[in-house]
C-alpha cells in the first residue's frame, strides 16, 4: 500500500491504495468516478479511455502510480471544458445506443482532436479504430466528429 | 386517498407525500392481448419453460406519475439496453397525455415480484402501444375533468396541449402540476380506462417525429446508471473462478495465494446449480475483495482442481461432424407440412445445400455483472436484465426465498442482445452473496469470463432442398439441427405448393442463449442464400425470381404470433431494390447481392442490398442499402439507428464471428482473439423506411441481421463465383 496523489478534473485526491492498481479501478472503485468504463482490461476496446496530460490513454492498462501528479481528465469533467461541443455533437447526431462505450469514444475523440484539430476522414477512422462499439454507432461517431471539426474550422478552434 | 390492492383492480390511484397524481397498473395484459394473441402451441420466443408464457402479470404501483411541479415520470416496464425503449415508449405516452415532451422523465423500476416485463423479440413497443396510449389518455381525461370543475365549465370546453389544460376561446390555462392534487378518480375508472377515447392518428404530433433520446444527455456526461456502476454502503466486490467446462465439478481449491493479495477478504466455494439443459450456474470459487481489481487478481491466484467431466472430451470438429450425421438421419420432429409429399424421382432437378451458422458470442460492451444481497429469507439485487421475472423465479426455486421477499432494482445495460435474457449470471451473484455469508457483493465478470462463459447463440445447420418441375420449385424441404435449443421456425414465405420442415435437437456441449434475431439468423441466412442459388441455377434474376414467388395480397400463417404479410415483405424488397438501383452496372470486381426476410417475432420486414468489391483478393463490403417495414413508425431516427446497428452486428458476425472449442473449453477470451467490427471496417450504410398502411408499430431491433448475412454472401458469390454456405468467413477470397 502507498499514498497516491491524483489530480482528476482539477480536484486533488490523496488516498492509501495498492500502487499497482490500474488507474481505471482507482477511478471507479476508490474515487467513485464510474463514468469511465471497464470493457476488456487489456487495452483492446477503449471503453476506459481518459486523458492524462492531454493524451488519450487506456486507463485499464496504466498503473495508478504513473498517473501520479499528472493532469487526469475523465468524462465527468468534459462539460466544464470547450470540448462540451463534442458532447453536444453526440446529442445532435444521436450517436449513443446503449452508451457504454461512449465515455471512451468521447475521451478518445477529444485526445485525438487536441493533437489533430483538422483531420481527414481517414485519420478520424484510424484514430477511433481502437474504440469498440458493439451497438454499431460508428457511422454516427464519424459524423459527429466531422461536424465538430467543420464547426471549429469555421470558428478557428473548438 | 383510496388504494385498491385486489389483483382485479386494473388501475389504482395511490397517494405519495407530495407525489401528485400516481397511476399504478395491476393487470393481466388484457389490453394488449388483442395484438399478441399467442397461440398455445406457438414456438415460444426463446425458452419453452420460461418464455412467453411467463409474462403473465404486470404490476407497477407507480407506472405513471405527474408531480406538482408538472414533471411526468414513466416507469420503464421494458428494459433499456440501447434499443431505445425509454424514448420510444415515453413518446407514445406523451402523445396521448398531451404532455410537454421536455418534462417527461424515465424511471427504472424497482421490482418486487413482477413489475417488469420480459424484453425480447423486438416486441417492446408493439406490446405496450395500447397500454401507453390508454394510460396517457386516461390521465389526460382526469386532468380535463379536474380543470373543468375548477372553472365550472363543461369538459368539452377544455382541451389539453403541451402540459396544460386550456379553455377554448380563452387564454385561461392550468398546468398539469397545478391540477394533479385536484384530480378525482371515479369509481368506474376501470370502464373509463377501457373506453377512454384515443387520438386520431392523423393528429399525432410526437409519434412519427425523430424526437431526441431521453437517455443520451446522461450517457455523454457519464451519468447513465449502468448496473456495473452501482455503489452501495458496505458493498464488496466479487470475481468468480468458474469450471472451464460445462457441467464440470469442483474437486478442491487452494486459496492461500489469493488471500495474500492486498484487498482480498474471503475466498468461498460456489456450488453449481442446474437451471435447465442449456444453462447452469457452474461450480466455482468466489473471491470477495474491497475492489474489482483485487477480486480479479485474487481469482487469478486461486488454484482449483476440477473434474471436467464428459464435455471435456468434446472437440469442435467432432461436434460439427456429429451434427452433419444427424442431418442425414431419419430422426427429428416434423414442424412444417404444406401440401403433400412429393416423389423426388418425378422432378426435373433437385437442388440441395446445407448451411452452417456457428456458435456466436455476444460480447456486450458492459461485461455481465450483478450486485446481490442475500439476507436469509429475503434478498435484494441490482442488475440489468431482459427478464427480471426469470431471476425471481430461479431465486425462489433454487435459493428458497419466497418471491414476495425478492426485490430487483432494474438498471439499463451496456448492451443486451439476448444475453441478458439469461438469468444465470444474476442468480449466480446471489449464490455468491449467500456463500459469502450474506455480504453485499457486486460480482463482475472479467472480459475473459464474459467470453468464456457466454450464453452463446446455438450452433445451427440448415439443409434446404427444392425439387424443380417445369422451371418452378414444386417442393421445398428444410431440415434443421440445433444444439440444446428447440428452434426451427419454419417461416416459409415463398409460395411453393409443397413444403416440409424437420427439426433435430442434439445435446450440445456448452451453454446457449438468445442472440439478437435468435433463430432467424441461421434461417434467414440459409433460406435467402439458398433461394439465390436456386435463382442462379434456373438462370433467373435473384430479385425477379423472389418476387415471382411472393404473390401479392397473401397472408401466410406460420402458426406464430402474427401472420406474414406478403405485401409488406414485397414492399421492403421492392423499396431496397429501387433505392440501391438493383442491377445497375457495377465496376469490375464488384457486385450486388440481395435478400429479404420477415422477422415474425416482431412482425417487421427487412431487405438488404449489399455491394462488395474485391481488390488484391480482399473482400470489402462497400455499401449496404437496407429497408424496413416496421408498421407505424414511432421515431424514424431510432429506426435508422437500430438498422445501422443491426447491419454492423451482422457484418461483425460474418467476418469475425463464431467460436472455437478445445477439450470443451472456449478458446477465445477477449477482443484480441474475439474481434468485432471496428469503425475502420464499416461500409456506407443507407436505411430506408417503407411507407405502409399499418396503424400499429411493429418490431425494429432484430430486423436487419438476417437479410444482411444473406445479401453480403450473395454479393460475394456474384463477385467471385464462390458460394458461402458457412459463417464466419475470412476476408481473403483465397480462403473461401
Ligand atoms: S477496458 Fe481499457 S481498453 Fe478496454
Ligand atoms: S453505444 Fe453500445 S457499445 Fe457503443
Amino acid at each position: 500500500m502507498a499514498t497516491i496523489r491524483l489530480n482528476v478534473n482539477g480536484i486533488v485526491h490523496e488516498k492509501e491504495m495498492d500502487p499497482n492498481m490500474p488507474l481505471l479501478w482507482v477511478l471507479r472503485d476508490i474515487l467513485g468516478l464510474t463514468g469511465t468504463k471497464f470493457g476488456c482490461g487489456i487495452a483492446q476496446c477503449g471503453a476506459c479511455t481518459v486523458l492524462v496530460d492531454g493524451q488519450a490513454v487506456r486507463s485499464c492498462s496504466m498503473g495508478v502510480q504513473s498517473a501520479m501528479d499528472k493532469n487526469i481528465e475523465t468524462i465527468e469533467g468534459v462539460e466544464a471544458t470547450p470540448f462540451r461541443s463534442l458532447q453536444q455533437a453526440w446529442i445532435d447526431q444521436q450517436v449513443p445506443q446503449c452508451g457504454y462505450c461512449q465515455s471512451g469514444q468521447l475521451m478518445n475523440a477529444i485526445g485525438f482532436l487536441k493533437s489533430n484539430p483538422n483531420p481527414t476522414d481517414e485519420a478520424i477512422l484510424n484514430a477511433m479504430s481502437g474504440n469498440i462499439c458493439r451497438c454499431g454507432t460508428y457511422p454516427r461517431i464519424l459524423k459527429a466528429i466531422k461536424s465538430v471539426v467543420e464547426q471549429s474550422s469555421k470558428n478557428n478552434g473548438i | 386517498m383510496k388504494t385498491m390492492n385486489s389483483r382485479r383492480d386494473f388501475l389504482k390511484r395511490t397517494g405519495l407525500a407530495s407525489g401528485g397524481l400516481v397511476i399504478g397498473l395491476n393487470f393481466l395484459q388484457s389490453c394488449v392481448n388483442e395484438v399478441v394473441n399467442i397461440p398455445k402451441n406457438a414456438a415460444p420466443l426463446v425458452d419453452l419453460e420460461n418464455g412467453f408464457q411467463a409474462q403473465g402479470a404486470l404490476s407497477v404501483t407507480d407506472f405513471l406519475q405527474i408531480r406538482p411541479d408538472g414533471s411526468v415520470f414513466l416507469s420503464l416496464t421494458k428494459y433499456e439496453m440501447g434499443q431505445g425503449v425509454s424514448t420510444g415508449l415515453s413518446s407514445i405516452l406523451a402523445e396521448e397525455l398531451e404532455a410537454d415532451w421536455e418534462k417527461i422523465n424515465i424511471k427504472y423500476i424497482k421490482s418486487s415480484v413482477s413489475e417488469s416485463d420480459i424484453t425480447g423479440g423486438s416486441t417492446s413497443t408493439l406490446l405496450h402501444w395500447d397500454l401507453l396510449r390508454k394510460a396517457g389518455a386516461f390521465a389526460k381525461y382526469l386532468l380535463i375533468e379536474a380543470a373543468a370543475k375548477e372553472w365550472t365549465v363543461y369538459e368539452d370546453q377544455c382541451y389539453a396541449e403541451n402540459g396544460h389544460i386550456h379553455q377554448h376561446g380563452s387564454t385561461v390555462k392550468l398546468g398539469y402540476g397545478e391540477l394533479v392534487e385536484k384530480v378525482v378518480v371515479p369509481e368506474s375508472y376501470q370502464t373509463l380506462f377501457d373506453e377512454v377515447p384515443l387520438k386520431y392518428q392523423s393528429k399525432f404530433k410526437l409519434i412519427g417525429k425523430s424526437l431526441k433520446s431521453k437517455i443520451i444527455p446522461d450517457i455523454v456526461t457519464g451519468k447513465h446508471p449502468f448496473s456495473i456502476d452501482v455503489r452501495l454502503p458496505n458493498m464488496k466486490y466479487a470475481a468468480v473462478l468458474r469450471c472451464p467446462v460445462f457441467k464440470g465439478k469442483l474437486l478442491s481449491f487452494d486459496a492461500s495465494d489469493a488471500l495474500r493479495i492486498p484487498g482480498v477478504e474471503k475466498v468461498v466455494k460456489v456450488d453449481g446449480v442446474i437451471l435447465d439443459a442449456a444453462t447452469h450456474i457452474r461450480d466455482g470459487v468466489a473471491v470477495i475483495a474491497n475492489s474489482t481489481w483485487a477480486a480479479f487478481q485474487g481469482k487469478l491466484a486461486v488454484k482449483a482442481e476440477w473434474d471436467l467431466g464428459e464435455n471435456a472430451k468434446m472437440e469442435h470438429q467432432k461436434f460439427v461432424a456429429d451434427c452433419l450425421e444427424q442431418l442425414d438421419s431419419n430422426r427429428g420432429t416434423e414442424i412444417l407440412r404444406i401440401g403433400k409429399k412429393i416423389n423426388t424421382s418425378e422432378m426435373d432437378q433437385i437442388i440441395s445445400y446445407t448451411y452452417e451458422f456457428p456458435y456466436q458470442h455476444h460480447a456486450c460492451m458492459e461485461p455481465l455483472n450483478a450486485t446481490s444481497h442475500f439476507k436469509g429469507d429475503s434478498c435484494e439485487m441490482w442488475v440489468g436484465t431482459q427478464s427480471a421475472d426469470k431471476i425471481i423465479a430461479n431465486i425462489e426455486k433454487h435459493l428458497g426465498i419466497p418471491k414476495e421477499n425478492i426485490k430487483i432494482n432494474c438498471h439499463p445495460s451496456g448492451g443486451g442482445f439476448g444475453l441478458r435474457y439469461s438469468s444465470e449470471y444474476a442468480v449466480e451473484s446471489m449464490v455468491v452473496s449467500k456463500a459469502a455469508g450474506g455480504d453485499l457483493v457486486k460480482m463482475c465478470y472479467s472480459r475473459e469470463d464474459d467470453i468464456k462463459f457466454d450464453y452463446l447463440n446455438p450452433f445451427e445447420l440448415n439443409k434446404h432442398t427444392v425439387g424443380i418441375k417445369d422451371g418452378r420449385p414444386l417442393f421445398w424441404d428444410f431440415k434443421n439441427v440445433m444444439a440444446n435449443w428447440g428452434g426451427l421456425l419454419g417461416w416459409m414465405y415463398y409460395d411453393i405448393p409443397n413444403c416440409s420442415g424437420t427439426q433435430i435437437t442434439v445435446d450440445g456441449f456448452t451453454q446457449v442463449g438468445a442472440w439478437r434475431s435468435v433463430m432467424a439468423n441461421a434461417e434467414g441466412f440459409s433460406t435467402e442464400c439458398f433461394i439465390d442459388e436456386v435463382a442462379h441455377e434456373l438462370n433467373r434474376d435473384p430479385l425477379e425470381f423472389r418476387l415471382s414467388l411472393l404473390p401479392r395480397n397473401k397472408m401466410v400463417d406460420f402458426k406464430h404470433s402474427y401472420k406474414c404479410n406478403i405485401n409488406r415483405l414485397r414492399g421492403a424488397l421492392e423499396l431496397v431494390a429501387k433505392k440501391a438501383k438493383w442491377g445497375k452496372s457495377m465496376p469490375e470486381d464488384s457486385a450486388q447481392g440481395i435478400a429479404v426476410y420477415p422477422y415474425m417475432h416482431g412482425n417487421g420486414y427487412g431487405a438488404v442490398v449489399a455491394e462488395v468489391s474485391i481488390a488484391n483478393n480482399e473482400i470489402k463490403v462497400t455499401k449496404i442499402t437496407a429497408s424496413i417495414d416496421c408498421g407505424l413508425v414511432i421515431n424514424p431516427d431510432q429506426v435508422r439507428q437500430q438498422m445501422e446497428g443491426g447491419v454492423i452486428w451482422a457484418l461483425s458476425a460474418i467476418f469475425h464471428g463464431g467460436t472455437e472449442y478445445a477439450n470443451g473449453v472456449v478458446k477465445r477470451s477477449n477482443f484480441h482473439d474475439n474481434p468485432v467490427l471496428r469503425i475502420n471496417e464499416i461500409p456506407e450504410i443507407e436505411v430506408h423506411i417503407c411507407e405502409n398502411d399499418e396503424t400499429r408499430p411493429w418490431g425494429v431491433g432484430e430486423i436487419a441481421g438476417p437479410p444482411t448475412y444473406a445479401a453480403v454472401c450473395n454479393a460475394i458469390f456474384a463477385a467471385t463465383g464462390k458460394r458461402i454456405r458457412k459463417l464466419p468467413i475470412k476476408k481473403s477470397v483465397l480462403a473461401l
